[in-house]
């Protein structure tokens, strides 16, 4: 992708005008009554865009329902930089991946304390997966940048191959065709896409000491795992937003939205009437449907539809086997349905929050088959749960609040809407 | 629950341990369960038989076994999805190519072919799914008891 170094100069001198002024853009006066100078506020919102996708051989390779945006990453502490469009926003996930495929900088590994690059690998529902070394970069959103970023470089061919307990009888989804992006940008509810699990002994099968002996799991500190950049922001760093339109019931070829850093820090980003749901510490809460409650339930621009109970229990039928739809519901006729999203006030007041939604799945066969491809009634079975994916963002202000950080809706990890 | 034994209580490596193959012979999963060095217990029941088998690192797998001492079923709950090609045996190749013809989506995988049905669902730190075989279900028991 094209290189762009003027963003990093501008982005420097941000960065030191916030240092001299000592902080945010609220307060126009000192105490002694000296009329000071306001620092020009952060540009904080990023603009996101559903469409058709990346192109790849002359085809575009895009999903359904997917929300872009474009990200610059550069070599730590410098201006050399690139920008890469097209990197999926996934609420679902944490942290920055980019095929190694689509790097052209040339960047330093993040080590363990044998001086031994380290390997991370990100499993998906679907049982797809990701495997790379960590690597530092720089990134940077709208105006804020958050430095010495550990982010994952997805199937490079001169790294140790993805451990068995990676693959786990999975199919890699490593390359831009595959993934349907450039990349993918992690904006879930956590700092770190492992945490505290990772950095203890018996760790989970998601970081990986790599010696040229080979590959083997092992526990990191916080510090080096996969890193949320937004909580890495000097400021903006609690939470972001994702804004973006409706569509009509035919769908739409493309959508324009933005991403807003910060969750009540500036005048963009108030939570204005969005209620806070807390998730707990695997970033879920329930779901009432019908009068029974359903654990397990997540919130994730990062799945194609609103993926919920199965046929049975939803009476919709499933799309055929051997059609375009597989996978998804195709109702004769659109079925609307109410459900009650639960989860404890981030606040710690100790009584829950429910929240109503209110979504209607129509047929996916015609819309699948059609030219659009924002949706707003896509579903599809989720044994067990609630996957409110994409078509959840549309007509909404869906608020993420990271984990340990606080804003006037409480302290993450929470969602709000 | 009639009854719960604990067989083993080995502690340590880090990778977890994935136990029998579906449709395959409940012995090797004693033989996996040591190899890997994890925690299991078995419940019976009054037509099967569960072997609980828990990790380290959180991941529980349950293994759904007929009194004729075969497989008919597995469940996973934890932080990553367990190795499936051990845990699914052959059965993994149909999964993965029935989902290969249907990428186009991301989602939870569902696939529920005559004999087959396998569900994986969830994200990073907390996955869960479950296999079983129509075919193999013993007399009176029901898809619903593979949880």
């Amino acid at each position: 992708m094209r290189l762009v170094d003027w963003r990093g100069s501008v982005a420097a001198v941000l960065l030191m005008t916030l240092a001299a002024c000592s902080g945010g853009s609220s307060s126009g006066s000192s105490g002694t009554g000296v009329t000071t100078t306001l620092p020009p506020p952060i540009s904080n919102t990023q603009p996101v865009l559903m469409d058709y996708g990346p192109i790849v051989n002359g085809q575009y390779v895009g999903f359904n329902n997917t929300v872009y945006t474009t990200v610059i990453i550069c070599v730590p502490g410098t201006t050399t930089c690139q920008s890469i469009d097209h990197v999926m926003v996934d609420t679902g996930s944490t942290g920055l991946r980019i095929p190694a495929s689509v790097v052209t900088l040339s960047l330093p590994f993040v080590t363990d304390t044998s001086n031994n690059p380290i390997g991370n690998c990100v499993q998906y529902a679907d049982t797809t997966y990701q495997w790379g070394p960590l690597m530092k970069v720089d990134v940077q959103m709208a105006g804020e940048v958050a430095s010495s970023v550990p982010i994952q470089i997805v199937g490079p061919t001169n790294f140790a191959a993805a451990p068995s307990a990676c693959t786990a009888g999975g199919t890699p989804a490593q390359t831009v065709a595959a993934l349907g992006a450039n990349g993918i940008l992690g904006v879930g509810l956590f700092r770190q896409d492992c945490g505290s699990a990772c950095a203890a002994a018996s760790p989970p099968a998601i970081y990986f000491t790599c010696p040229a002996s080979g590959c083997v799991a092992a526990p990191v500190p916080l510090a080096s795992q996969l890193q949320n950049p937004v909580w890495m922001f000097p400021q903006d760093n609690n939470g972001l937003s994702i804004i973006l339109p409706q569509v009509g019931a035919a769908g739409s070829v493309s959508l324009a939205g933005s991403m807003i850093f910060g969750i009540a820090t500036q005048s963009d980003n108030a939570l204005g009437g969005a209620q806070a749901l807390g998730a707990d510490p695997g970033g879920n809460f329930t779901t009432t449907f019908n009068g029974k409650v359903y654990s397990g339930s997540f919130i994730d621009s990062g799945s194609s539809g609103y993926f919920f109970l199965d046929s049975a229990t939803t009476s919709l039928p499933n799309c055929a086997a051997n059609s375009d739809a597989n996978g998804f519901y195709c109702p004769a006729s659109p079925v609307t349905f109410t459900a009650i999203n639960n989860g404890p006030n981030p606040k710690g007041t100790g009584i829950p929050v429910s929240i109503n939604v209110a979504f209607s799945i129509a047929n996916a066969l015609p819309l699948i088959d059609s030219p659009s491809v924002v949706f707003n009634n896509l579903g599809g079975p989720n044994p067990g749960s609630f996957d409110w994916g994409a078509p959840f963002f549309l007509g909404r202000t869906v608020f993420v609040g990271i984990e340990g950080q606080n804003s006037p809706a409480g302290t993450g990890p929470y969602w709000a809407y | 629950m009639r009854s719960v034994f604990i067989l083993f209580s080995v502690l340590a490596v880090a990778a977890f341990p994935a136990g029998a193959t579906l449709g395959g012979s409940a012995e090797s999963v004693v033989t996996d369960q040591a190899r890997f060095h994890a925690k299991r217990a078995v419940l019976e029941r009054r037509d099967y038989t569960v072997h609980e088998i828990t990790g380290d690192d959180g991941t529980l797998i349950r293994e759904y076994v007929t009194p004729g001492g075969k497989v008919f079923g597995v469940s996973w709950t934890g932080p990553t999805i367990p190795d499936l090609a051990q845990l699914l045996g052959a059965y993994n190749t149909e999964f993965q190519n029935t989902l290969r013809s249907k990428r186009s989506r991301r989602s939870a995988a569902v696939v529920r072919n005559s004999d087959l049905v396998v569900e994986s669902a969830g994200h990073t730190r907390a996955f869960h799914g479950r296999a079983y075989l129509n075919s193999m279900l013993p007399s009176g028991v029901t898809e619903d008891v593979v949880q």
